[in-house]
């Protein structure tokens, strides 16, 4: 596998070269390991490799793994994954008062951004604002904040400012009211979702400024309004999606004293808090919309459709179709998952509330959620992350060189090819099994949660195990069915 | 917009986005310095703007990255050999997501917004089509390099102009004689089931039938199946010529299945690189296409008797003797249509000298100095070949390769004459007005 390291050395001595010096290494020795198909840059004949895969023989292997994963915990003691999950090493107390200067941080690097999307390149690739938005936001802090931990939390934009302007002016002004719950965040990921995934030019620099630019000031107002916390709890999408993901890192705060732990990824999943309903939907949105991501290109849903994948007729052209397609993947999801949840409790005679069962077995979805998004998006991180790298050493195309990477040669072809589509199939369907197995074992251990009886808990789970091993097969499926788009 | 400058091309492997934008700035001082003489004579110092509808993003992308390649590369030759006009060019780039509708969006912006003095470099027909109707409306210059007959059919308007490149119609025709006369003279065609295909279907029986050789069947593909066996056994036994065209992702399972249909025999195959544009040709899966034959608009793999313009012109792009990035040997160029790019570029170049181009009032000048062009000399600014320009309906006409895959490379075994590809014209843009 070719390194994405930069053929140039930067000449600056500046600690903004030294710091940019760094992270090119570090990025590129995360592009060694991890490669995935790009749809910025998905040339017609990339899944053609896959085609020729036996891919038939991974979906079958991917859907055994992960009923063998449930049924192997049938006979497992109960208490061996409690001990294996409360498994702690601490870390002691994170340094708080740094927050405000790392969000201050943030908050700059948001101003850079907003503005070199106004002024920069209007190229996408050579414009660091959508290169950051889409790439290292929405793709690289999410597999931070699921592998690593709660970063987001110490560069999120609003923090600083919020701060710095509720010390001067007062605030919070208003209680955020309870009934709200959620639902703001769903509202926000749904706009979001739509956006990403259906609006024909999210890309597009301008555009996409005043987009983060609306969003960022009417997010800062409401926390003005209600608090920073508040509204990032429930309200902020972005926020919470982090956090929600974040669960599943190996560094977490403790419940208890907010002190920082290692654990094994997952662990502090089977002690998460019940959830509310909004919560819930706001997870299973999150999964539906990048699963619509790969099905929307899918010759299956095109020919569905209509379209011609050979002469795909662009985004514009399946705003409406792919309007209704995510919400029906939404509701599809939704409905399947509230079903299986809804079987499974009913199987055992469970005399606990619905909304209890669900709001806490809806923590399995997070590692399948993650799984989608790092199979789905990684390559995305791999190529477009170098594009990254060049767009922010010289955010207004003036010829800076502020990383010290702005002549970094670009190897958009990192992922073509036959050996680097095996490989990449080989790391998706391991993303996508283990995830989908590892789901199998949160919801074992919350379901001990609902039912202390051993054969009830592992009873109620036998629907939500069949859709996991459906979504096993879905998730394969979409990553070898032939794609246009 | 404060900043256009340079909006592409870091990607290029010869010219780096820096580089490029060094090497503008540079000019500018140079130019005020005394005893400077290339760009003393213009009148303005303002540069040449051409805005770029690049399909940055969305199905096109792979080519796209290409065409800019190819387009930073040729204008920073020109803008060193003293621009145009005197003047620098200055390449503006909009991402039309390879979607007609923004398409349409990127050439209103480019022609208003940036004030650019033409619109240059689409190539997805449909982009073409739904684009130029803008264009005409705008009386923006819309030069495309999509090799699409849509622009020699006389289906857009007097603005779209297409003189890098040759159109599919003439392809298809111009290969006819050859393979009539070399390969066998009853033809099987496959074929995708839409547009594409059909350019095939229509225009390659009457060039056959010409040379007394004949179609016997033709195989029209839905374009989402992905599998083929079912078609195979359809193809006629007495088939002496298997004329394949397949595009999208199934094209390695097509020719695998078809490889193991025909076993070590089979019919001979003549098919057009569009097929495997920016692939490998020597992956695995393709192995039964060795010794089959390709049309190429222009050779990918380096030939031995390489024009030193063709020499150069491979050396200034940066692709290496198979075709691919000299950066990045995995990453294979789109050979066969990029040089349409720089082609382009230096008609834009040769046009607007002969019209002294001076501002965007003078873009139906553009226009009428670009009909009037006739023959284009092969040379460093036409490296793939002589061409002849019908000013009438706006497409040039030019030689084309047929190479034949041996040694897991494409070598080039014969190259059709200009006349082979010329047809009757069926329009005539000059006698709508500007």
């Amino acid at each position: 596998m070719r390194t994405a390291l930069p053929t140039r050395c930067m000449s600056s001595g500046s600690p903004l070269a030294r710091k940019g010096r760094w992270i090119a290494v570090a990025f590129a020795v995360a592009a060694c390991c991890l490669v995935h198909p790009d749809d910025a840059f998905a040339h017609a004949s990339e899944r053609g490799h896959v085609l020729l895969l036996p891919t038939g023989y991974y979906i079958l292997g991917g859907a055994a793994a992960v009923a063998v994963s449930f049924l192997g915990l049938m006979v497992l003691p109960p208490d061996a994954l409690d001990r294996l999950a409360a498994l702690r090493l601490q870390l002691g107390h994170p340094p708080e008062k740094l927050r405000i200067w790392t969000s201050l941080l943030g908050f700059g690097l948001f101003v850079v951004l907003v503005l070199a999307g106004f002024h920069g390149s209007r190229d996408p690739l050579s414009n660091p604002l959508p290169l950051t938005i889409w790439t290292l936001v929405w793709v690289g802090v999410t597999l931070l904040q699921g592998l690593v931990g709660d970063l987001w939390r110490w560069v999120d934009p609003w923090y600083a400012p919020v701060r710095v302007t509720a010390r001067l002016f007062g605030g919070p002004f208003a209680r955020l009211p309870a009934h709200f719950g959620y639902w703001p965040a769903v509202i926000g990921l749904a706009a979001f979702a739509w956006f990403e995934l259906i609006y024909p030019a999210p890309e597009d620099p301008a555009i996409l400024a005043i987009v983060v630019l609306v969003y960022w000031l009417a997010t800062f107002a409401l926390m003005l309004i209600f608090g920073h916390e508040s509204w990032s709890r429930s309200g902020e999408f972005l926020t919470v999606f982090f956090r929600l993901i974040s669960r599943f890192s190996i560094i977490g705060t403790s419940d208890k004293d907010g002190s920082l732990q290692i654990c094994w990824p997952g662990a502090r999943l089977s002690t998460a808090a019940q959830v509310p309903v909004g919560a819930v939907v706001f997870l299973l949105l999150a999964l539906s919309s990048v699963s619509f991501d790969g099905l929307s290109k899918t010759f299956l849903w095109l020919g569905l459709n209509g379209i011609n994948p050979l002469e795909f007729p662009g985004r514009t052209a399946l705003v409406t179709v792919n309007t209704a397609g995510l919400a029906l993947t939404f509701a599809g999801l939704a409905a399947v998952f509230f079903a299986a949840v809804f079987i499974g409790e009913r199987l055992v005679a469970s005399v606990e509330p619905f909304h209890k069962a669900v709001g806490l077995l809806v923590w399995s979805i997070v590692p399948i959620a993650l799984a989608y998004h790092l199979s789905h998006y990684l390559l995305a991180l791999v190529v477009d992350g170098q594009y990254a790298l060049v767009a922010l050493s010289d955010p207004f195309a003036v010829g800076w060189n502020l990383l010290g990477t702005a002549n970094f040669q670009v190897q958009a072809a990192i992922a073509t090819g036959s050996d680097p589509a095996w490989v990449i199939w080989n790391v998706q369907a391991a993303i996508i099994i283990l995830g989908h197995i590892l789901a199998v074992v949160v919801s074992h251990g919350l379901a001990f949660r609902l039912h202390a009886d051993a054969r009830k808990a592992v009873t109620s789970q036998i629907p939500l195990t069949l859709l996991m091993i459906g979504y096993t097969v879905f998730g394969l499926w979409l990553l070898a069915s032939p794609t246009a788009g | 917009m404060s900043n256009t400058r340079d909006k592409a091309g870091f990607a290029n492997s010869r010219i780096s986005r820096r580089t490029a934008i060094k090497g503008l700035g540079a000019v500018a001082a140079l130019g005020t310095a005394p005893g400077y003489v290339r760009y003393a004579g213009a009148q303005t110092s303002e540069p040449i703007r051409i805005g770029f509808q690049a399909h940055k993003t969305g199905i096109g992308a792979a080519y796209g990255r290409w065409y800019e390649k190819t387009t930073m590369a040729a204008v920073k030759l020109i803008n060193d050999a003293g621009g145009i006009n005197g003047r620098p060019v200055e390449i503006i780039t909009e991402d039309d997501g390879t979607d007609p509708a923004r398409g349409a969006e990127v050439v209103a912006k480019l022609a208003t917004q940036h004030k650019c003095d033409l619109v240059y470099g689409t190539l997805f027909s449909h982009v073409v089509t739904g684009s130029a109707p803008v264009a005409g409306e705008l009386k923006v210059p819309y030069f495309v390099v999509s090799e699409g007959y849509h622009v020699a059919s006389g289906k857009l308007n007097r603005w779209c102009l297409q003189p890098g490149i040759t159109d599919v119609r003439s392809q298809v025709t111009s290969v006819a004689p050859w393979m009539a006369g070399n390969l066998g003279k009853k033809v099987t065609m496959i074929f995708p089931d839409y547009a594409f295909g059909y350019d095939h279907r229509d225009y390659l029986p009457p060039a056959l039938k010409a040379q007394g050789a004949e179609v016997l069947a033709q195989i029209a593909i839905p374009p989402t199946e992905t599998s083929f066996t079912k078609y195979l056994p359809q193809i006629p036994s007495d088939t002496e010529v298997l004329y394949h065209v397949m595009v999208g992702p199934a094209v390695l399972t097509f020719v695998k299945e078809l490889g193991e249909f025909y076993g070590s025999s089979g019919p001979q195959l003549f098919g057009f690189i569009d097929s495997l544009e920016a692939v490998d040709i020597n992956s695995p899966g393709l192995e039964f296409l060795d010794g089959s034959h390709f049309w190429e608009g222009s050779p990918r793999y380096a030939q031995e008797n390489d024009s030193d313009a063709q020499k150069a012109y491979r050396a200034a792009v940066g692709i290496d003797d198979n075709g691919a990035s000299l950066q990045d040997p995995k990453d294979i160029s789109t050979a066969a249509h990029m040089f349409g790019c720089w082609e382009t570029l230096y008609v834009i170049k040769q046009a607007m000298e002969a019209c002294d181009y001076k501002s965007t009032d003078d873009r139906a000048k553009l226009v009428e100095a670009t009909e009037a062009m006739t023959e284009m000399k092969e040379g460093p600014e036409h490296p793939q070949g002589d061409k002849i320009f019908n000013g009438k309906i706006h497409q040039a006409f030019g030689h084309q390769n047929i190479s034949k895959l041996e040694g897991g490379k494409l070598k080039v075994v014969h190259r059709t004459s200009i006349e082979d590809g010329q047809y009757e014209p069926q329009a005539d843009y000059t006698t709508t007005p500007l």
